[in-house]
């Protein structure tokens, strides 16, 4: 823990130096949710489906992950070798620089969202968002655990982001974001409510917004935990399988 | 003519270093297909729930989405590969080598690399164009003609506003506005019309998504009457003025612009 904090502080404060690319990278995390607000707020003016919108922009940039950028280039360009030799887990590193980033994120996306808030005034429930906090921590891990076993596919072949860039898309589609999950068609909706991808997004943003009862909620954060531990046991073989094949020419 | 051979023979060479890698240009384009199939299922998302998206029917919104591939395609391709990241060019002093060349340095450093990875992209919006223009009722050659005429000065002031961003790094080399270009960018693959009306002036003036999206696909969808002509002469209006604002803030920008290397 006290290494992980040592961590976290490092590239906090590496990031410090590069805040003007943080506030380009909040600025296209921020861009979806945004689309979504005016476009079903158009299409739904009578939902009040800004609540959920904006607490999902919350989620966003909470949970925002970019392993494919950190780890697999960290992999492509060989200086990953030097944490293999570290005393402690290297996956130690890449949470410390995602937890960075996270706060990064929080900092310069806290006036986004009170610009946000500013032009469309949520009525956002303190019992419910208190009720979707514990969401939000467990989709910041799944989110995390879900990029980073796809990262690793840097070990086998050379388009991580491509494969990282196919999970956002399923992400994007099936949770919660191109349009919120009790939108969705009667066909893919029972689907979308148990796989992972609204677990690491949309769930947390429905509680926060208040439209979930309470066997929902509950259904909800069994989902979450299962996938947890799915992700968990997935990212651990992905990494056992891929660290054997992980090569480096140099010295 | 000069010009457009050599541009001619960068894209020809790109094209040939490109197509040598065919599992990355598989994956490439792939990615692109699934890209694009997300778009068309969100639009179909959004129209399970409403007839209209502020005024716009299905085959409409299609339309407006293929117009905005088509020109993301050629952004991506043409544009792009030059812009993106233009500051770090002018601080690390890496312009000297094609200011010193024998051609006008603002087409070589706007146009002269390309990445025909993208290029794909502009068939497929193509493809999205074709398949509205058969599903919409009511297209007539006036709005074909009208959505090409706005195509192309849509992307003549993509091109131009790309160019006066990048150019503001001769003035504020830490600015970099790459990637605030890209996330504006996103706003266009809907009507303007869905915005609130500070962002939808945004989009129109400063950003201008809209001239390379909503005003083609309005242009094609509704164009019968005089709309797709009055919309064409004000793109061209606005495309000539754009354009020419950029090659002024250019050589003003050029003229501050100090070699870093010996």
């Amino acid at each position: 823990m006290r290494l992980l904090g040592g961590y976290v502080r490092r590239y906090f404060l590496q990031w410090l130096a590069w805040r003007s690319f943080a506030l380009t990278l909040v600025a296209n995390q921020a861009v979806t949710p945004l689309v979504g607000l005016a476009v079903w707020s158009t299409v739904l003016p009578e939902r009040r489906l800004s609540d959920y919108f904006i607490a999902l922009l919350f989620v966003r940039l909470l949970t925002s992950s970019y392993e494919n950028h950190t780890f697999s280039e960290w992999v492509y360009q060989g200086g990953f070798c030097d944490d293999l030799l570290l005393p402690h887990p290297p996956v130690l590193v890449t949470l410390g620089e995602n937890i960075a980033i996270r706060i990064w994120h929080i900092i310069i996306g806290l006036p986004i969202v009170a610009a946000v808030v500013l032009f469309a005034p949520p009525s956002l429930r303190w019992q419910d968002v208190a009720l979707a906090l514990p969401a939000v921590v467990l989709a910041a891990a799944i989110r995390f655990l879900f990029t980073y076993a796809l990262a690793l596919s840097a070990f086998w072949i050379e388009r991580a982001h491509s494969v990282v860039g196919l999970g956002s898309t399923l992400i994007f589609l099936l949770g919660g974001e191109a349009a919120p999950i009790a939108l969705l068609p009667d066909a893919v909706r029972p689907w979308a409510e148990a796989l992972p991808f609204r677990a690491m997004l949309g769930f947390p943003a429905e509680i926060a917004a208040g439209e979930l009862n309470g066997a929902a909620v509950g259904m909800g954060y069994l989902w979450q935990v299962i996938w947890l531990a799915v992700m968990v046991v997935a990212a651990q073989a992905v990494w056992r399988a891929g660290i054997r094949r992980y090569t480096v020419v140099g010295g | 003519m000069r010009l457009l051979r050599i541009l001619g023979r960068v894209l020809a060479l790109s094209v040939q270093r490109e197509l040598a890698h065919r599992v990355n240009l598989t994956i490439s384009v792939t990615m692109m297909v699934i890209d694009l199939a997300a778009s068309v299922a969100t639009l179909g998302l959004v129209f399970t729930q409403t007839a209209t998206l502020a005024g716009w029917r299905p085959a409409e919104a299609l339309a407006l989405l293929g117009a905005f591939q088509l020109v993301t395609g050629l952004l991506n391709t043409f544009i792009e590969p030059n812009l993106a990241w233009f500051a770090e060019k002018v601080t690390g002093g890496r312009l000297d080598d094609t200011l010193l060349q024998p051609v006008p340095s603002f087409f070589m450093l706007s146009l002269g690399a390309c990445q025909p990875l993208a290029l794909p992209r502009v068939l497929l919006g193509g493809a999205l164009l074709v398949w509205a223009t058969v599903a919409g009722e009511g297209v007539t050659a006036l709005g074909v003609a009208g959505c090409v005429a706005l195509l192309a000065a849509g992307v003549v002031i993509t091109w131009a506003v790309r160019v006066l961003l990048a150019t503001l790094a001769f003035w504020a080399p830490g600015f970099e506005p790459s990637v605030l270009f890209s996330a504006f960018w996103q706003l266009g693959r809907y009507p303007v019309g869905v915005y609130h009306p500070v962002v939808r002036q945004l989009l129109t003036y400063v950003v201008p998504v809209a001239f390379v999206a909503t005003f083609p696909a309005e242009a094609l969808m509704r164009g019968g009457g005089g709309l797709g002509l009055g919309l064409g002469a004000l793109g061209a209006g606005a495309a000539l003025l754009a354009l020419g604002a950029a090659g002024l803030a250019w050589r003003a920008g050029v003229r501050r612009y100090t070699g870093a290397t010996s």
